[in-house]
């Protein structure tokens, strides 16, 4: 290159140099005005400016720092800017609608918003100091805040035992319990129980081809689209448990072949006394006394039946059980008779009780669900189907894989398909990018994601094997919230520390206690330290409060003391013997430490305190509010009608001092009453001895009391 | 050509990052139940359903725990004990008879009991059963579900209030 052409080269490139540098000095004076203008920086003049026009004004700005606030939670990897804008959060005086976002103050919570910062409830991105950026998912952020109606899902990531304060999370617990989620997918807190669906080992013994074809086809529950079940045709409340799959014709035929053949345990049929079945098959009010028997019993406390009455048609009763109006269609007349007198023989983890059947009852019975609880259109439209071919049940066997049945039934030589869908136990916590929405038109965030896999799984992924749940808006964002709180392991070993882990107790009785417990399943129903079911009273310290005699008594002959509950105990037929031993057992073993039961006597209380302690009950205290005694009162508590037969004199006395102890969230207040209240009112309490015994109220000391 | 490029590009930048501050964020309406920790259809009219904050979510499960058997036509457990008292008790969204007590005087009924203010002593005291922030946040949710709705007291009056 010739020198004068060099010339000429540098001083173009001096004249570029020249204007890249003003712009250069244009930029860096640019920036410090950019960073002035910072967003976050105009909140808190923004703030400045508010707090002067509150009365309050000093203790506001008593904090304030002109930079960036922080929180930061090293054991948790939290690093929380969020107070830098929400400047007035822990301040009492800027609480209420009133006052502009986002300065508001936080509603009081059990955590301290100081201590805890706001992404670890809120989700977001807690170092963001942008509106936009700290909120929403951003290409390079990806946390969005959660809806508050979502919340209560990361309560969940740390409290997996069920708290008073997320009744939406515990919903949504139960419902993945229920759902049999558990049967294909793996979820963090919940296990794997050792039932989920119907044990099909030996189904063919107790349906017909034609009912499995059309159960598949078209189970009892059914839910339309916007989400209304219907059991049976009728109307409920409650969930459906077997979800429904879209199964072709020859699918149908070959699955209900397959499952026909499933006969592992041959019926034992249940042999009548043939002078029963003699004398009572002439009755001409068989049915009718057999239905008197099933009422009389109770099965409704578990069962519900389609009742129409003025022209309304309900189902009433429990859902511990399954639903029983068509049932007499359903099964086959010799199992539901085995069934009855040991459904545990047919299958062993049924909560049924195991009833002390007398012949006549049972025939009565079977007959009267044979005749009445049926359906003869029930299996109208289902085809001829005949005898299972090799190629059917060939079929089926492999469709019952393919479909992930054996997740939640059990089939004699088939292993469980537990993990059969996806991991879900770190669902909760996963970003948008890890999700696949396929061609879905739904907005691109986690909740929806969720929310579309349950309710239409197809919509997201064409080859989907998950079948559709129809839940009610409520149930599904309950659901949903118990999916967010499966955030998996933490990597931060600091949460793995706060992690409060569910409480799952046990309560195992043995002995001779031990069978009648198993027998009558009476965990089902009942509370024993912490475990079993809550339909009916906790019993773990009914020793205390219960006299022996009175229980002997119940046992034989259950009598609710609550008039206005439609669910009761059922009638078990107990022999003398074992109502002695759960009695016996109850007085050993299930006591509170504080009610010393041989501490109080009966003898103590005298006519004058009874008498004190009336006035107390009917004026100073007015307990008819909510008890009755006789026919009067109300129907809050229990009636204390026979309060001297039932209860202990010792229980009285501590349940008057503090209920709460005794049973806690028991409705019943504590009050305030002196010693000498206390006495009175036991002594009132022990004189209520039935309605035959009325006259001699105030006698105090009595009789009837053990120990 | 290049170095043209660059500048251009350095221009472009820069305008990016001055535009760049006046961004405002794109923050959707807020629907009010989402935005709720829970809700309740209004006694009233089974159409409207009423947002609830925290305090008065917790305050509705204190309500179906404790107060629902008196306070409410119909309750979880089927018929309510209403009907069988006499003075018959208020109905929970009764605003007529609620919306002109204070918050200190709710508070005192509840903790204290019907007699200790001068009203049925059928009403017990929960003073020593639920904590000072049950009763508050029954309260908070009496006010929301309130029909006529609650109209809290003008601004010097709620700074009296200790919250």
């Amino acid at each position: 290159m010739p020198a004068e052409d060099m010339g000429k080269v540098s001083r173009r490139l001096r004249l570029w140099f020249a204007i890249s540098s003003v712009i250069f000095v244009v930029v860096l004076a640019v920036s410090p005005g950019k960073d002035l203008r910072r967003e976050w920086k105009r909140y808190k003049r923004d703030y400045v400016r508010f707090a002067q026009t509150r009365p309050d004004t000093k203790r506001l700005l008593a904090d304030f720092h002109p930079d960036i606030d922080q929180i930061w939670i090293p054991d948790m990897g939290v690093v929380d800017r969020c107070t830098t804008c929400h400047q007035g959060i822990t301040q009492p005086s800027l609480a209420g609608a009133a006052v502009p976002q986002p300065f508001r103050a936080h509603p009081s919570i059990p955590h301290r918003v100081q201590e805890w910062g706001c992404v670890v409830c809120h989700r977001g991105q807690g170092p963001a100091t942008e509106v936009a950026e700290a909120h929403e998912t951003t290409l390079a952020w990806e946390q969005p805040i959660l809806p508050i109606h979502f919340i209560q899902g990361t309560c969940g990531s740390c409290h997996r035992n069920d708290l008073a304060q997320t009744p939406q999370l515990n919903r949504g617990r139960q419902l993945s319990e229920e759902l049999n989620c558990a049967g294909c997918h793996r979820l963090q807190g919940i296990d794997r129980p050792v039932m989920l669906g119907p044990d099909l080992t030996s189904v063919g013994e107790k349906v017909s081809r034609e009912w499995i074809y059309k159960w598949l086809k078209e189970p009892r529950t059914i839910v339309d689209a916007e989400g209304n079940v219907t059991v049976n045709g009728v109307e409920t409340e409650e969930e459906p448990r077997m979800p429904k799959f879209s199964l072709s014709e020859p699918e149908l035929r070959a699955l209900s072949a397959y499952l026909s053949m499933q006969r592992v345990k041959p019926l034992q049929s249940v042999k009548f006394d043939p002078r029963v079945v003699a004398a009572w098959s002439k009755k001409p009010d068989l049915v009718d006394q057999g239905e008197l028997r099933f009422r009389q019993m109770f099965c409704s406390t578990c069962h519900a039946l389609a009742v129409t009455r003025a022209g309304e048609t309900k189902l009433v009763g429990g859902d511990i059980g399954p639903e029983l109006t068509k049932v007499g269609s359903k099964v086959k007349p010799e199992w539901l008779a085995a069934w009855l007198r040991d459904p545990q023989a047919y299958l062993a983890h049924s909560k049924m009780p195991r009833y002390g059947w007398s012949d006549e009852d049972l025939f009565k019975v079977t007959q009267y669900i044979a005749a009445k609880l049926t359906d003869s259109d029930l299996l109208s439209d289902v085809p001829k189907l005949g005898t299972p071919t090799d190629d059917e049940i060939k079929l089926g066997r492999r469709l019952f894989l393919e479909k992930g049945c054996a997740g939640c039934h059990l089939i004699e030589g088939m292993g469980s398909q537990k993990d059969f869908g996806p991991d879900l136990s770190g669902l909760g916590g996963k970003n948008v990018s890890q999700l696949e929405f396929g061609t879905s038109k739904i907005p691109r965030n986690l909740i929806s994601y969720i929310q579309a896999k349950i309710t239409d799984p197809l919509s997201v992924n064409p080859a989907a094997r998950m079948p559709q749940y129809h839940l009610t808006p409520g149930d599904l964002d309950a659901v949903t919230t118990a999916l967010l709180a499966m955030t998996g392991t933490s990597a931060k070993s600091g949460m793995e520390k706060l992690i409060v882990p569910k409480h799952q107790p046990e309560f195992h009785a043995v002995g001779e206690f031990g069978k009648i417990y198993e027998r009558y399943k009476c965990y089902v129903c009942h509370e024993f330290n912490g475990f079993g079911g809550t339909l009916a009273p906790d019993l773990s310290y009914e020793g205390s409060r219960a006299n022996r005699q009175w229980l002997i008594q119940f046992l034989k002959n259950p009598q609710t003391l609550r008039p206005t509950l439609v669910l009761r105990m059922p009638q078990f037929n107990m022999s003398d013997r074992e109502a002695g031993v759960i009695a016996d057992y109850f007085g050993m073993v299930l006591q509170y430490p504080e009610v010393n039961t041989s501490a109080v006597e009966r003898s103590e209380f005298t006519p004058q305190m009874a008498a004190l302690g009336k006035e107390l009950y009917e004026v100073k205290y007015q307990c008819q509010a909510c008890h009755t005694v006789d026919a009067t009162g109300g129907y809050v508590g229990p009636s204390l009608s026979d309060a001297g037969n039932w209860l202990t004199p010792a229980w009285i006395e501590a349940w008057l001092r503090d209920p709460q102890a005794l049973v806690p969230g028991t409705i019943e207040p504590r009050r305030a009453f002196t010693d000498s209240e206390v006495k009175a009112l036991t002594a009132y309490l022990l004189t209520l001895r039935g309605v035959a015994a009325r006259g001699a109220a105030g006698s105090g000391a009595g009789a009837g009391g053990q120990k | 050509m290049t170095p043209r490029f660059l500048i251009l590009a350095l221009l472009a930048a820069t305008s990016a990052g001055l535009t760049g501050c006046g961004k405002k964020s794109a923050v959707a309406a807020p629907d009010p139940l989402r935005n709720a920790y829970d809700s309740e259809v209004d006694w009233n009219d089974p159409q409207r359903v009423i947002p609830l904050g925290y305090e008065a979510a917790q305050g509705k499960r204190v309500f179906y725990q404790y107060c629902v058997w008196c306070h409410a036509d119909s309750t979880p457990a089927g018929p309510s004990n209403r009907s069988n008292l006499n003075p018959q008790p208020p109905l929970l969204n009764d605003g007529t008879v609620l919306n002109s007590e204070s918050d200190d005087s709710l508070q005192n009924m509840i903790a204290l009991g019907g007699s200790a203010v001068g009203k049925s002593a059928m009403m017990p005291a929960y003073g020593k059963t639920l904590s000072q922030e049950d009763v508050r946040s029954v309260i908070a949710y009496a006010r929301a579900i309130a029909v006529p709705p609650y109209q809290p007291p003008a601004q010097p009056a709620a700074k009296n209030t200790v919250r």
